[in-house]
């Protein structure tokens, strides 16, 4: 084991005062973030950021985006390929006529089972799919948690455009 | 008060964990006490076994992915850029080199936001518990740009084979340009508050003390390794992407002991800092996708491909057998390896330095288990 | 203002009492019952009051914002929370030892109220004056080291070895400390030359702030000494080892619910906010007013005792939510080898003073 103590009184002293030193200064960081005002928000009441949305391409709760001049309203063109690649298994869709007319008749998410991982918003070659910012999905029934045909349908009603990053990245800035 | 002859002294066996405050997870411990001093440390690991190697052969090499993410949970870039360069070196294909150095930034991100956990996590096991809400609080901000690049917090899945999800977000640079600039000072605070405050040097001078041939036959790598004075990092020693380009120093510490290991983790903070800055500044404009056939078929083959994550060595082992599907992989997992030398670290210590130990040698259960 | 309290009520006791020829004794035994209820009463109200302070300075310092929910600013919470506790399934584990596990709590408890019974609220002495004060200093540190008794028993009596392991570390560390702590307290007394809580207080009232026993230089070692003993006597980080949340999952209470842990916890905050009142009254003036004396505001001595006591409760709060935790052999070497001889020191000195001063 490593001494802890000095020697002599003189090396005792001294470890003494530099650790009196280092408590003191323990205190002055902890008291300057007394008085500095805290970083958390009060979450579900939402007066710190009132307005605060995820960017667009949050991986939130599932939408299916309309268009009515298909049948269905839907622009899914239930070619499953959704259904193929999700790692999961959670969506099941039950797919109705034939060439252009074909669409879901049935689009079951079952959250509960999904990652989120956004492949199946990849894969669609329609851009049909998408995922809103809608973070508060939590409830205490696991039925709950399953997204069918019409409220899948209800929330995409309201975006225009599938949510997608703006594909204009940053460079090197050059130091600024 | 007369002495009673049937009166002895007994050893003391202790289950510490799977639930204990601080056996970061759901680690088992099977202790033999004398009194306050542990005879023996056995770790029992296994409670979070989640299949994650054969979940692998299940699933086809796009859809294995997000898996990644859920295996080391403080590292996921680290774990997807091992799983994805495995593939994409099987498969012979090069990232673009703007996606080359986003992957590399975004590794040093998450390198930070790594071991600010740990630093945290080793203040909460000696009872400091301030500075790990602080720590929390700085890795909040890199967690936000990760929120923005990504689309989520923890499990980013950014990273796909032969490029990325999206490009940064607009925004994103600045936000990392001003994070960096003060983190540094957050960095000497923690260091004034925790590593220099007295209690906390006793604590861990000279504690759990791992000399580097043990590390070494141990398999110990990572900061664990370079605390016990050996420098070896893989972004030196076999180094991948754009890292021979960028300028950084590997911090290494011969004591070999848990301050030796906090140090070299309050440097690599650093270190990452300044490769975040040089990544800023050189980050080229370009594609960030190069064309990967839809079914990802690699010729039958076998690769190994590491890494150097916040814990040590990352190592993904992959055979493809020419099907869709991975034939086999193995993940190399640096906490695995490191918890082995857990128990020699251990010897002649108090209970009370057992997760002062533990704390410094960071492991994540996930990656224990996998 | 107690005092005058105190005796009207004594007063108007003992004249219905002999108008009703209802012997004296009684309003002595009815006096003892209602300082003890008064006592019990602000004890409680106190350990919430500190318990709700503790969590809101812990969050503020933290960055956090801590309670906020329960009522303004959540000043409710812990009063919320002590009523859960009263709801819950008290469990006793299997194997335990039912009346030590019983008992241990309630030990601790009553043992950290009797310690209020000789703070000297205001001039004229204690709240019920039902104690002889004239031994003050001797019972108050007589009654603060047998609330070790309450933590053995919970610790031995819960069947748990992470229980058995905590408590054993508090019976090491609360009698180790009692050394220091003591050695501080002399130093006092011997310049008091009293062990009367109360005459002790009258020394430093003279001259309002300046009197107090804080600014004698010879004090000073006794001070820094009675600090970190009586943080280590309430099991107060860098102190809290027999409770060590991150080595023994939580010590000696682990075992506990209900309200068995309320009262470890309750009382818990009564033995710390009592290490606040004995250092206000021995070195901070007591419920003298620090701007002399007579108190030219007129403000209650017990106010002023309050509120220096929670000065010096917050200052040890903010050392607790600022230091890591000793390990178990360097607390003793840091009882034994430095402040105990740091504490013969100063006595030294303050013998010297106190003859020559």
């Amino acid at each position: 084991m490593r001494k802890r103590y000095g020697d002599n009184l003189w090396d005792l002293l001294r470890i003494l005062a530099a650790g009196a030193w280092s408590i003191l200064v323990g205190l002055y960081i902890t008291g300057i973030n007394l008085i500095r005002p805290g970083v958390c928000e009060r979450y579900p009441r939402r007066d710190h950021r009132p307005d605060y949305q995820p960017r667009p391409g949050y991986r939130g709760d599932f939408a299916l985006l309309s268009d009515p001049e298909r049948p269905g309203g839907l622009r899914c063109i239930a070619c499953l390929q959704c259904q193929n690649i999700c790692p999961d298994q959670c969506i099941h869709i039950t797919p109705e006529g034939k060439g252009k007319d074909r669409h879901p008749v049935q689009f079951r998410i079952d959250t509960g089972l999904c990652q989120f991982c956004w492949l199946c918003v990849e894969v669609c070659p329609v851009a049909a799919i998408t995922m809103t910012p809608d973070y508060e999905t939590a409830t205490d029934q696991p039925q709950k948690l399953i997204r069918d045909l019409d409220t899948l349908r209800e929330r995409g009603r309201n975006i225009p455009e599938p949510q997608r990053v703006e594909p204009v990245g940053c460079v090197a800035d050059g130091g600024a | 008060m007369t002495w009673d002859p049937t009166c002895v002294t007994e050893e003391l066996v202790v289950n510490m964990g799977p639930q204990h405050p601080s056996t970061h997870g759901v680690l088992r411990l099977i202790l033999r006490l004398d009194g306050e001093r542990v005879l023996e440390v056995r770790p029992d690991i296994g409670f979070l076994h989640s299949s994650l190697e054969k979940i692998a052969e299940r699933l086809d090499y796009r859809q294995y992915l997000p898996y990644t993410d859920r295996y080391d949970y403080l590292c996921a870039m680290a774990n997807e850029l091992a799983y994805v360069r495995a593939v994409e070196s099987l498969l012979g294909v090069e990232p673009t080199p703007r996606c080359q150095w986003i992957r590399v930034m975004m590794a040093e991100m998450n390198r930070i936001a790594s071991h600010l956990v740990y630093y945290g996590a080793l203040g909460m096991d000696t009872g400091a518990t301030t500075v790990f809400l602080y720590c929390f609080r700085e890795r909040e901000r890199i967690l936000q740009l990760f929120e923005d690049a990504s689309g989520q917090r923890l499990l980013y899945h950014y990273f796909r084979i032969g490029g990325l999800r999206n490009d940064l977000p607009p925004g994103f640079c600045e936000g990392l340009r001003s994070f960096l600039d003060e983190f540094p000072r957050r960095v000497a605070e923690y260091d004034a508050l925790l590593t220099r405050n007295r209690i906390f040097r006793s604590r861990t001078e000279g504690v759990g003390y791992l000399s580097p041939e043990a590390a070494l036959s141990y398999g110990v790598t990572g900061p664990t390794l370079r605390g016990s004075g050996v420098s070896y990092d893989l972004r030196r020693a076999a180094p991948y992407y754009v890292y021979p380009e960028l300028e950084f120093d590997v911090p290494t510490r011969p004591e070999g002991d848990v301050m030796a290991r906090h140090l070299v983790r309050q440097e690599e903070m650093l270190q990452s800092v300044h490769l975040l800055h040089q990544c800023l500044d050189r980050l080229p404009p370009g594609e960030i996708n190069v064309k990967v056939p839809r079914k990802l078929k690699p010729d039958p083959g076998e690769i190994y491909v590491r890494i150097e994550s916040p814990r040590g060595e990352l190592g993904v082992y992959l055979i493809s057998d020419g099907s869709e599907k991975p034939y086999r992989l193995h993940w190399r997992a640096p906490s695995f390896h490191n918890l082995q030398a857990y128990p020699e670290m251990c010897q002649g210590a108090y209970v009370a330095d057992l997760v002062a130990i533990l704390g410094s040698l960071d492991i994540i259960l996930g990656d224990v288990d996998r | 203002m107690l005092s005058f309290i105190a005796n009207w009520l004594r007063d108007l006791l003992t004249a219905w009492f002999q108008a009703w020829h209802v012997p004296l004794v009684f309003v002595d035994i009815l006096a003892w019952i209602v300082g003890g209820v008064a006592i019990l009463i602000l004890v409680m109200v106190v350990a919430l009051v500190f318990i709700y302070l503790e969590r809101k300075i812990s969050g503020y310092i933290q960055s956090r914002l801590g309670p906020e929910r329960v009522g303004p600013w959540g000043i409710f919470q812990t009063a919320m929370d002590a009523l859960k506790l009263l709801q819950k399934e008290d469990i006793v584990p299997a194997g335990a030892d039912k009346i030590l596990h019983t008992l241990g709590p309630i030990a601790f408890f009553v043992v950290g109220l009797l310690g209020y019974l000789v703070i000297p609220w205001e001039e004229g002495g204690t709240i019920a004056r039902m104690v002889d004060a004239h031994v003050g200093v001797l019972y108050v540190l007589a009654f603060g080291s047998l609330s070790v008794i309450g933590i053995l028993m919970g610790g031995w009596g819960s069947n748990n070895k992470w229980s058995l392991l905590g408590a054993l570390r508090g019976a090491a560390q609360m009698i180790s400390y009692e050394v220091p702590m003591l050695l501080a307290v002399v130093c006092v007394v011997l310049l008091a030359g009293s062990l009367s809580l109360s005459t002790i207080v009258d020394q430093q009232k003279t001259l309002g702030l300046l009197s107090w026993n804080l600014w004698r230089p010879w004090l000073w070692l006794p001070v820094i000494l009675y600090l970190i003993a009586a943080t280590a006597e309430v099991n107060r980080t860098p102190f809290d080892l027999p409770e060590a949340e991150s080595e023994l999952v939580a010590g000696y209470h682990t075992e506990y619910s209900g309200m068995k842990f309320a009262f470890f916890f309750l009382a818990e905050y009564g033995n710390f906010f009592l290490v606040g009142l004995i250092f206000s009254v021995l070195f901070l003036g007591g419920w003298s007013s620090p701007f002399g004396y007579p108190d030219p505001l007129r403000i209650p001595g017990v106010i002023w005792l309050l509120g220096k006591a929670t000065v010096t409760v917050f200052f040890l709060m903010w050392v607790r939510w600022t230091l890591p935790r000793l390990r178990v052999d360097q607390l003793m070497s840091l009882c034994w080898k430095v402040l105990l001889p740091v504490g013969f020191l100063s006595l030294l000195i303050a013998g010297t003073a106190a003859l020559y001063v």
